[in-house]
């Protein structure tokens, strides 16, 4: 790697061969808007809305997809990158759902927060969105909303180059540019895997998580969000559970799945379907609530927490007693979390005096 | 696991799932990572978009050999064959690390001896991939310096699953792809605290931290700290267990598994089942396994409660609480506690970090590690911590064995094939192997729960070979009946080139058609691990359909996988 000196907004920098004028200027803490970066993804140049004097050059260029070259001189605001960044906001919004209630009822809406940033100007009146969704597409997850998109691209560049599946493609031309899929099949019938990276990496909202919308939970602002570990596979992705903490009459709702930003953690802000969207299962109606016992009849009845752990501690004792201590047998669960597994084979090996303790992924 | 720990001195992935991106050769065998471990797929996807060569040794076309360089489309349970051929071809081309074998590494004189005889001509017979690409692969990773191994199941459920992981690890040893970035011996686990179930000790020779019960200096400071006498003798592993259901086994505690839907060869299970005098499970929902039952105790989802998971690269990390369980439900480490103290004893834990604590104090590898200290990684830019994390300001391990073996020397292990212990014949002319797919989730409790995923894939399948199916009278979409010489199960017949002529794959997921009533409970002898990817099958249709069915998880036709983004299919 070989170092370039460059000069941003009067300071002398070093960059690196090959770095982008955004990626300097995000690691010297300088603050250059853009719509439609992704660092899991090759430079696009599609928003425009990160573009930067740079000496010499005639036209402004966009921070994302230029790299530095030696003896670079640039400047990534002044009154020139200013008209432009508002004219180019204000254009956005003409075709962009007007209100932020309107347009947030998922996600957050980043070009609402830029508008207001840049004090973008909002009467430029409104022109008709031409672009075609599919009203109709029967997938169970994803919805998109062609009025909230700016054709940034992240979701089939993502959809291209990180998950590889190239479900989904710009299509159409012009004010009828649009997000699709072939012949406009639903998602269930295309290579998608739904990973739901598409709704992840959107900035606008446009591409949305149906389930929520359908059910007419609380936007995403209105949520909590709790960091925790993945239930599934091994892998460990973190995620933060997004809970309306006065559903279930206080107990709280996990409404949606997030991932955490770009290379904070090991998934790097990706999930797949299972981590993303499998959440159904944790307030399902066939959950246990109460201890059960199986009674005289055969059945198993409802009781009382110390009935159960009393007829529990009764009964393997009991096997305990009669066949002595290695007729017992303790399964242990891979499902379950580092301290119940501690507690599982200090149990079987402190209180009921067996090494027959095994984890159940053991098989 | 066992494999690792003999060779390496540590069963776990020996680097990060964040150095993959930067390995220049992946060799992925048994291992459909897409589908079973999607994110680490993107990963792999990440290098090969940056010019790195994937190859994947699999007998399906799954997914990621559309990416791959090549696909090595062996006959199930050769593995050993393919394996041994490559150490043949890397010995005889002289591409050995002479210098990492004499410093870090003994016993590969076996080895040299061992593998004389498998050469790839006499391997092409068996497994049936070509001499050409067997010398073209092992040339190619014995000579890329960050090259990665990756597997998961499909090396260990087999009879000689232990065999397949010595032969993975033998490659590594002689070329010395260990100890440094992106080039290891990575088993990718399946459960999302498998690797941290291990670690705590739920095992019957290991005490936490991988130290053994029949240690007497080991058992002697536990017994110190918990203050009862603690049996010498290890234990039974659970696929022991299993087959002694009934008979030595008559009492039994399971905590979140459906040991029958789980387990291999389950009528057999079912039959001890009735002999066990007492039963305590203890499970978010009522499951197959409840229906034995004495006492069930309603336990909270992950999302209920505290805690923390270790994942594949032994990074352990918090789960934290976010809702409330339902009714009476409790976290499971609760109920422990309270079923130890209803058995006599006094366990007093505040909480699941008083709990951690203590499992870190007696246990070295993961003495510096707590709940409090993760908690305070999640602000930098990776959050938990990797073990062997020794002390308190240690900062964790990214990839083990730098500047030398953990067991202190690598132990290779030459390793004769043996055949699986069930193979087609007359009777039952084909070869099923089980797996999982991306939409559901073991024994999918959780996951058939969830409307979407169902939508995606509902009902039972097996894929079979359109040849085969043209012989039996099998048209796609038939309800058929897959047989063994265990039971049958009903599943609608997908035609599909993803799979070898002459075998059959289905999913585990399915209640309705539990694929383990099927497999063969044979076990592998060191682990005891069961041979879940190969037995002997039959099927036949039962009921015609008229439409034509569609792969339930859509992106495979008829043909196996289309071309991805990375192009068309050059292999």
């Amino acid at each position: 790697m070989t170092d370039r000196s460059i000069t941003v907004n009067g300071h002398p920098w070093q960059a690196q061969e090959g770095e982008t004028i955004l990626e300097v200027a995000a690691r010297h803490g300088v603050e250059i808007p853009t719509l439609c970066h992704d660092p899991r993804l090759k430079p696009a140049g599609a928003c425009r809305t990160c573009l930067v004097e740079i000496d010499g050059w005639r036209r402004l260029a966009p921070a994302c997809a230029t790299p530095v070259t030696e003896g670079m001189s640039i400047v990534t605001e002044n009154e020139r990158i200013d008209r432009h960044r508002k004219t180019l906001l204000a254009l956005y919004m003409t075709d962009h759902p007007q209100s932020r209630e309107e347009s947030e009822r998922g996600a957050p809406d980043q070009l609402f927060d830029m508008v207001a940033r840049y004090q973008a100007p909002s009467d430029w009146g409104v022109l008709e969105n031409k672009r075609q969704g599919r009203p109709d597409d029967r997938n169970p997850y994803i919805q998109f909303n062609p009025e909230a998109c700016i054709l940034c691209a992240r979701c089939t560049r993502y959809c291209d180059e990180v998950e590889s599946v190239s479900a989904i493609t710009l299509a159409q031309r012009g004010s009828e540019t649009t997000i699709a899929t072939v012949d406009a099949e639903s998602l269930l019938d295309t290579t998608c895997e739904m990973c739901g990276g598409c709704i992840d990496v959107c900035p606008t909202g446009a591409m949305a998580e149906k389930i929520p919308l359908v059910r007419g939970d609380k936007p995403e602002r209105e949520l909590e969000k709790v960091r925790t570990t993945c239930n599934y596979c091994g892998v460990g992705c973190q995620m933060d559970l997004n809970v309306d903490p006065d559903a279930r009459e206080g107990q709280g709702k996990v409404v949606k799945v997030t991932s955490p930003p770009v290379g904070t953690t090991t998934n790097d802000g990706n999930l797949c379907v299972k981590g993303r969207f499998a959440y159904d299962f944790i307030d399902h109606p066939d959950r246990l609530t109460q201890p059960l016992v199986r009674g005289e009849d055969g059945e198993l009845h409802p009781t009382t927490w110390d009935d159960a752990l009393a007829k529990a501690a009764t009964g393997l004792r009991g096997v305990t007693e009669r066949h002595g201590p290695d007729a017992l047998g303790f399964v242990s669960s891979s499902r379950c979390t580092m301290e119940e597994n501690f507690l599982m084979q200090k149990l079987s090996r402190a209180v009921f005096h067996t090494n027959n303790v095994h984890q159940c992924a053991a098989t | 696991m066992a494999g690792l720990v003999t060779t390496f001195g540590a069963g776990a992935m020996t680097n990060s799932i964040g150095e993959i991106r930067d390995a220049d050769f992946l060799f992925v065998i048994g291992s459909n990572t897409s589908e079973a471990h999607p994110i680490i797929a993107m990963e792999m996807k990440r290098a090969v978009h940056r010019g790195a060569t994937m190859v994947v040794a699999d007998p399906r076309a799954v997914w990621m050999t559309t990416l791959a360089q090549k696909h090595l489309q062996l006959r199930p349970g050769t593995d050993v064959w393919l394996l041994n051929a490559m150490a043949h071809v890397i010995i005889e081309e002289g591409l050995v690390d002479e210098a990492f074998i004499r410093e870090h590494t003994e016993n590969f004189e076996a080895v040299r001896e061992a593998v004389r005889k498998y050469t790839p001509e006499e391997a092409e017979k068996v497994t049936d991939i070509s001499a050409e690409d067997i010398r073209w692969v092992a040339h190619r990773y014995a000579t890329t310096e960050r090259a990665g191994i990756y597997y998961t199941l499909g090396i260990t459920e087999h009879s000689h699953g232990t065999d397949n992981v010595y032969c993975l690890a033998n490659l590594v040893l002689m070329t010395g792809h260990l100890g440094k970035r992106s080039a290891g011996m990575n088993p990718l686990r399946g459960q999302n605290n498998v690797q941290g179930a291990n670690d705590a000790g739920a095992t019957p020779i290991f005490l936490p931290g991988y130290q053994r019960v029949d240690d007497e200096e080991v058992r002697r400071k536990y017994e110190e700290s918990w203050g009862v006498a603690l049996p010498p003798e290890p234990g039974m592993n659970l696929n022991v267990m299993m087959k002694a259901v009934g008979k030595s086994i008559r009492g039994m505690y399971v905590m979140g598994e459906d040991i029958l839907l789980s387990e291999p060869n389950v009528s057999k299970l079912e039959e001890g089942m009735n002999n066990v005098d007492f039963l305590v499970i203890q499970e978010p929902f009522l499951n197959e396994t409840a229906r034995y039952a004495d006492v069930v105790f309603p336990s909270a989802v992950f999302a209920e409660k505290d805690g923390t998971f270790t994942n594949s690269e032994r990074r352990v990390q918090l789960v934290r609480k976010a809702v409330e369980p339902p009714g009476e439900a409790r976290a499971d480490w609760e109920i422990l506690v309270s079923l130890a103290n209803a058995c006599g004893a006094s366990w007093d834990y505040p909480n699941s970090a008083s709990v951690y604590d203590e499992l870190a104090k007696d246990a070295p590898r993961f003495a510096g590690i707590s709940h409090e200290r993760i908690e305070e990684s999640a602000e930098g830019p990776k959050s938990g911590l990797q073990w062997p994390c020794p002390d308190p300001n240690h900062s964790g391990t990214e990839f083990l064995h730098e500047g030398g073996v953990l067991r202190g020397k690598g132990l290779f292990s030459a390793v004769e094939y043996r055949p699986s212990e069930e193979l087609p014949d007359q009777e039952y002319a084909l070869l099923l192997s089980t797996g999982r797919t991306l939409y559901h989730y073991n024994a999918a409790t959780q996951t058939r729960r969830e409307s979407g995923l169902v939508a995606k894939q509902s009902d039972p399948f097996v894929e079979i070979h359109p040849k085969d199916a043209g012989k039996r009278g099998i048209a796609s979409g038939d309800l058929v009946e897959v047989c063994t010489r265990r039971g049958k199960v009903h599943a609608r017949a997908i035609l599909s080139r993803q799979v070898r002529r002459g075998c059959l794959w289905m999913p585990l997921h399915f209640h309705e058609a539990r694929a383990n009533l099927l497999t063969n409970d044979a076990g592998d002898p060191i682990t005891q691990t069961a041979e879940y990817k190969v037995c002997a099958a039959e099927v036949r249709s039962v009921e015609k359909d008229g439409a034509e069915q569609r792969y339930p998880g859509s992106y495979y036709a008829m043909n196996g996988p289309g071309p991805g983004a990375g192009g068309e299919r050059r292999s």
